[in-house]
């Protein structure tokens, strides 16, 4: 059987597989088992045990658990309400300050736990209920919290970048620093968009009736500073060449807890085991992902399957940037359907070579895919952030709450566009934090 | 039946406090490791596969305890969108496939494991660690994920647990 004619049935196989609603981990490992069966009988299964765990055996994946716990730890803890009071607080009285101060808090809370449906649960709770009292449209104030959680992904530390990567062997570091520019850019947008809505709309500087004292102003800022303080150092220490990404983010993480335990009282073994509890969740899943992943591209390489794909792409010899417009529908499609991490884990090691080949950088695709995949976050069908903003305000419609998405959506796709224009957004921070070459 | 669901359960929510408690030792670890390297200017030795390890361990360890709280990723939309009867049918092939990734994979890994311990392989490093120890984890985390997968499928068959755990109609 020809190799185009393999991957055709693995393609299909792998659709069925997944859509089935099995667990994205288990799926990719049956398929794996069953076409390195097929293909290459069962004398073949014997590394399948030794390639499996062997993708798990990795001091840099030691990075995922900690910096998921660092997460949690922040997000189980009522930081969150810390951070969106302290901003509100400070740009209350400006034209739109609600709006500026949720997606601010969203950017900040998402450099703190680079969860994105943790970001949206903890400044959505206080920042959507708080838009609507005071007058904000509720497809904008729902819309704009979607948006802003899908920043966790991209504004560093971020385990996408993490299993970019790792699936890539590109470095952390480079890609967490490549994050940065984007990330705020991505915000502005945001921010943009939602004033003028609002403006275009008649929504005028609200009048308060009431002014924070400077105390006031000051009260949260103590409790959230340690935390902004630990992330910091946790990248101080990361770009100054001082450690690892995975011993920053262990020593990180144990500072996370220790001072969520301190500031917020969390010392009942009910919360401690709700941090730990959080903490495996995703990290096993993660986890069994990458292992599942690392079969499925030992399956992929072994039948010639990525190499097939990689020489008909560089045979049809399109423009590069036909190419790349090609990957992003590609990347947004799957992203509509499946998690970030198991489509960058599944697709990265297939697309790498075709990046790299076609000239482009891959820190800077990096951030595009990033991008990409947040879109997925916020939009139809699956659209994570959605039903997660959707239990918070349960009396808007969710179609409401998706056609409020749908503006921030082309923010990111606009983002994506100035990012192709201007690949220096995302390449400059780390080759001039960094050195040029890579 | 009941028992066999019940006691499964226990037992992967036991390997999930397990799990649970490699990680946060891990944590411990690489910040002991830390200070080792960066504050007492000496070389580590066991610190790096120990956590490496452990983590790996969590992982095979804790992931039946996962599934219990539908914690693997999946594309959920097809089973959120069909009708009760397809999502029973689905759930049953998702079970399946399921029981058949965690099946095989038991047995492949403690043929692995078996390997290891009758060659008596230790790693390549400083540490020189029995390969066995960390490599038991594989075949025993697969095992009790093989036995949720069936409590799983048992439940669903006998309408214990609603397919996907979906109650109510998505619209």
């Amino acid at each position: 059987m020809s190799p185009g004619m393999q991957g055709a049935m693995v393609l299909l196989l792998t659709l069925v597989m997944l859509l089935s609603g099995a667990p994205v981990a288990f799926g990719l490992g049956a398929i794996s088992i069953v076409f390195i069966v097929i293909f290459q009988g069962f004398d073949a299964l014997h590394v399948v045990a030794e390639t499996f765990y062997s993708g798990l055996n990795d001091f840099t994946l030691v990075s995922i658990p900690m910096f998921v716990m660092m997460g949690a730890a922040i997000g189980s803890s009522p930081a969150g309400k810390d951070l969106y009071e302290a901003l509100d607080r400070w740009l209350y009285r400006l034209p739109g300050g609600l709006a500026i101060s949720n997606l601010g808090a969203c950017a900040i809370f998402a450099a703190l736990t680079g969860s994105s449906p943790a970001c949206c649960a903890a400044i959505g709770k206080m920042g959507i209920p708080e838009m609507r009292r005071r007058g904000y449209p509720d497809d904008v104030a729902t819309g704009s919290i979607c948006a802003g959680g899908t920043l966790g992904i991209l504004i560093p530390p971020s385990i996408t970048f993490i299993l970019y990567g790792i699936a890539t062997e590109t470095s952390i570091g480079r890609l967490f620093l490549a994050g940065v520019l984007p990330g705020l850019m991505l915000t502005s947008l945001f921010i943009i968009w939602t004033l003028f809505i609002i403006w275009k709309r008649g929504f005028r500087s609200h009048a308060l009736d009431f002014r924070y004292t400077w105390k006031q102003k000051f009260q949260s800022i103590p409790k959230i500073a340690p935390f902004i303080a630990i992330i910091a150092g946790v990248m101080y220490v990361l770009y100054g060449g001082i450690a690892t990404p995975s011993e920053a983010a262990g020593v990180g993480a144990a500072l996370c807890v220790v001072m969520a335990v301190v500031i917020y009282r969390m010392w009942r073994p009910k919360e401690w085991w709700a941090i730990l509890r959080d903490t495996t969740r995703e990290s096993v899943m993660i986890l069994m992902i990458i292992a599942a992943a690392v079969l499925f591209g030992y399956m992929l390489t072994s039948l010639y399957l990525t190499q097939t794909l990689a020489l008909a792409i560089a045979d049809m010899h399109v423009n590069r940037w036909v190419l790349m417009g090609m990957i992003n529908v590609f990347l947004l499609i799957c992203g509509f359907f499946i998690p970030p991490a198991a489509v960058i884990l599944m697709t990265a090691p297939i697309l790498y070579p075709i990046i790299k080949a076609a000239g482009f950088d891959p820190v800077w695709f990096g951030v595009i895919l990033t991008i990409n995949m947040e879109i997925g976050l916020i939009h139809p069908p699956v659209g994570l952030n959605i039903y997660i903003v959707s239990s918070i305000a349960p009396d808007v419609p969710v179609t409401r709450i998706m056609w409020g998405t749908i503006p921030y959506v082309l923010c990111m796709m606009l983002a994506i566009v100035i990012l192709c224009i201007f690949p220096e957004i995302a390449t400059w921070l780390p080759d001039h934090m960094m050195g040029g070459v890579h | 039946m009941d028992l066999f669901v019940r006691s499964v359960k226990s037992v992967s929510q036991l390997f999930g406090f397990i799990a649970a408690g490699l990680i946060a030792l891990s944590v411990l670890v690489v910040c002991h490791m830390v200070f080792v390297r960066y504050v007492l200017n000496q070389n580590t030795i066991w610190q790096t596969d120990f956590v490496t390890y452990s983590l790996v361990a969590a992982t095979f360890l804790g992931s039946s305890f996962v599934l219990t709280t539908r914690g693997h990723v999946a594309v959920d939309i097809l089973p959120l969108y069909s009708g009760p009867r397809q999502r029973w049918w689905l759930a049953l092939f998702a079970a399946l496939v399921t029981l058949f990734f965690c099946a095989a994979m038991t047995v492949l890994t403690f043929l692995f494991w078996r390997e290891s311990w009758d060659n008596r392989w230790v790693s390549d490093t400083m540490w020189r660690a029995r390969l066995w120890i960390p490599y038991a984890a594989m075949p025993v985390g697969l095992g009790l994920l093989t036995l949720q997968c069936l409590a799983d499928l048992v439940s669903l068959v006998s309408g214990r647990e609603p397919p996907f755990g979906i109650v109510k109609e998505h619209r």
